[in-house]
């Protein structure tokens, strides 16, 4: 864990305090995102936690040492550190890169070395292509995983990463994204994560903590609960507008209700399907391949008209989701699909359930009623007043 | 033209060691005045006002004619290498000491900020990061300074110095006869091919030194 205690900096020849006696804990193997907006302080007090920057006033304890005072280089070997300008080092191979840590702790080659290799096959990059490459030999998403890998070389139970995923196309964003959380599962380190980017703080974050001005905090909460909650007018208005739209984006499909609508495999038969439609009351008969993957809807004037069935139809690959998808994806789709609803289907693909609009506002509901609830629980109590003090 | 032909089949040998003389001189000075450069110019990179007096001072030795400053150095210190050695270390200093500066200010800050987050000490960063990628621009800088000490070396046999400048002096001091034109022109020309060969070195010599991840 680590813990700010009363943390203050004034900049040389200014008056004002860029971070003004900042408490917090940060505790061991969560995402915790530092979010305001520029010039709040948060890079800068992201930086006094590896002591980047010296703190005028206040102690830094990491698990129960006071590191204020200890040699701060040997204390930056401790914490991975991520840049948004990544700062590979040009004229060292991919490899030298990454050992850069292990080798100044006197690591031996062949650690390092194992290290290495296993380190570019985490982040998905096949180690012997890879290793005795240049920096500028990468495309940017390559380079940001290299960096990635070089803050943990080393293993360090600390990784600080600020706007780490800044520079990057939105689309290749999105995807280090997914795939940092997938690792972040398996190597549950402590982490400290500057963004101005609610969304991503929110996509992101076991916990938000929301700066203002001087790095004073807003609000430090779970995303869920600032979302619902917001502790002040200062929060809504940087959540900005649809704070239950950005809601969505913490709730899975797999958390909500499916609705069976009717499905037909094999040989169609024109009559039977229009029964089986009609039957339900549904808009739909949803087509499925042999290995049950949807293929295409077919409605009833689908079923009607004259032509073939395998002409007709409409074609249901855009609008399908895995389980582990959020209701915010799904709800995307839903409102381009052709008949207002997404299917759900198991990781091989096969057929599992449709979404409605109805099970999505339903879980909404839920959502809405628990946060309701707890803050029934604690009268009185900022949320997760444990954590700010 | 066909004498002077005949003179350099003749006077080959004499012309190569006054040559390799020549370069030899050059090539202490350069060594020195590297070491000197270098140091100063990492001392300094940081700090915008010593970097300017520095400059200004080392700018200050190039524009003293060699000639002047080649009498000025031999009361202290006499006649031969010596005055020549400190006379050539002392106007390599301006394009080496500048390079040192410009190069060392050029590395990118990101790549500064991640090895310190990294927990690199200065002379770490120093040593691993900041001199390997400002090396190509040091380099040049030492091959301009080459280029000017084989030049201004030819003057040091004023001083009673080694290398061309002896059988060039020697020629001017015999305008008129016939061997005057031969001797003048046998040292200009070793002059000349010594600045390419020596060129082309340094081109090499940065292929060799500098890594591939900068190259362009």
């Amino acid at each position: 864990m680590i813990r700010l205690e009363s943390i203050t900096k004034v900049f040389p020849g200014q008056e004002k305090p860029a971070v003004d006696h900042l408490s917090m804990d940060i505790p061991e193997g969560e995402i915790i995102i530092l979010v305001g907006p520029s010039g709040c302080g948060k890079s800068t007090t992201m930086r006094l936690i590896n002591r980047l920057i010296e703190p005028t006033e206040g102690r830094i304890v990491l698990q129960g040492e006071d590191v204020t005072g200890v040699n701060s280089d040997e204390l930056r070997r401790r914490m991975g550190y991520v840049i948004q300008q990544i700062g590979l080092f040009p004229h060292q191979t991919i490899a030298d890169n990454i050992a850069t840590v292990p080798r100044m702790l006197g690591w031996d080659k062949k650690r390092t070395a194992e290290r290495v290799d296993e380190l570019l096959a985490t982040v998905g990059m096949d180690p012997g292509i890879y290793r005795e490459r240049y920096p500028k030999e990468l495309s940017g998403g390559q380079r940001q995983r290299v960096g990635v890998a070089r803050a943990m070389a080393a293993d360090p139970p600390i990784l600080l990463m600020d706007e780490p995923f800044g520079a990057i196309d939105p689309i290749t964003r999105d995807r280090l994204q997914n795939e940092f959380l997938r690792l972040q599962a398996d190597i549950k380190k402590t982490i400290v994560f500057v963004t101005h980017d609610i969304d991503e703080a929110i996509k992101m974050g076991d916990r938000i903590a929301i700066l203002q001005e001087g790095s004073r905090i807003a609000q430090y909460d779970t995303p869920a609960r600032i979302l619902t909650n917001p502790a002040n007018e200062f929060v809504e208005q940087f959540i900005g507008h649809g704070a239950s739209l950005k809601g969505l984006t913490l709730a899975h499909v797999s958390e909500v209700e499916l609705a069976d609508w009717p499905v037909a495999q094999g040989e169609l038969d024109r009559r039977a399907l229009r029964d089986l439609l009609v039957r339900s009351d549904k808009s739909a008969v949803l087509v499925l391949d042999e290995g049950r993957r949807p293929v295409k809807w077919l409605t009833l004037r689908d079923l009607d008209s004259r032509g073939s069935l395998d002409e007709v139809g409409l074609s249901a690959d855009r609008s399908v989701v895995e389980p582990n998808a959020t209701l915010h994806d799904a709800l995307d789709l839903m409102i381009t699909s052709y008949t207002g609803t997404v299917i759900v289907t198991e990781g091989d693909g096969s057929y599992k359930g449709v979404i409605e609009l109805d099970a999505i506002r339903h879980r909404v509901d839920e959502i809405r009623r628990a946060a309701v609830e707890r803050m029934r629980k604690e009268p009185g109590a900022a949320p997760a007043d444990e954590l700010v003090r | 033209m066909s004498k002077f032909v005949s003179y350099l089949e003749r006077r080959w040998d004499h012309l190569l060691e006054l040559t390799l003389e020549h370069a030899q001189v050059v090539t202490i000075a350069l060594l020195i005045a590297t070491v000197i450069s270098v140091t100063l110019g990492v001392l300094t990179y940081r700090r915008e006002r010593a970097a300017n007096i520095l400059l200004a001072v080392v700018g200050t030795f190039l524009t003293i004619p060699s000639f002047a400053l080649l009498a000025l150095l031999i009361a202290p210190f006499g006649l031969g290498y010596k005055p020549t050695v400190i006379a050539l270390v002392m106007y390599a200093l301006l394009p080496i000491v500048r390079n040192t500066i410009t190069g060392l200010r050029g590395v990118d800050p990101a790549v500064i900020e991640s090895a310190r987050g990294m927990g690199m000490n200065g002379r770490q960063r120093l040593l691993r990061i900041e001199l390997p990628l400002a090396w190509p621009v040091i380099l040049t800088g030492i091959r301009v300074a080459a280029v000017l000490l084989i030049g201004i070396a030819a003057i040091a046999a004023a001083v009673n110095g080694p290398g061309l400048g002896s059988d060039i002096f020697d020629g001017l001091a015999r305008v008129g006869s016939p061997a005057a034109i031969n001797l003048v022109l046998g040292g200009t020309l070793g002059v000349v091919a010594l600045a390419l060969i020596f060129d082309g070195l340094f081109l090499g010599l940065g292929k060799l030194t500098t890594s591939r991840g900068i190259r362009d």
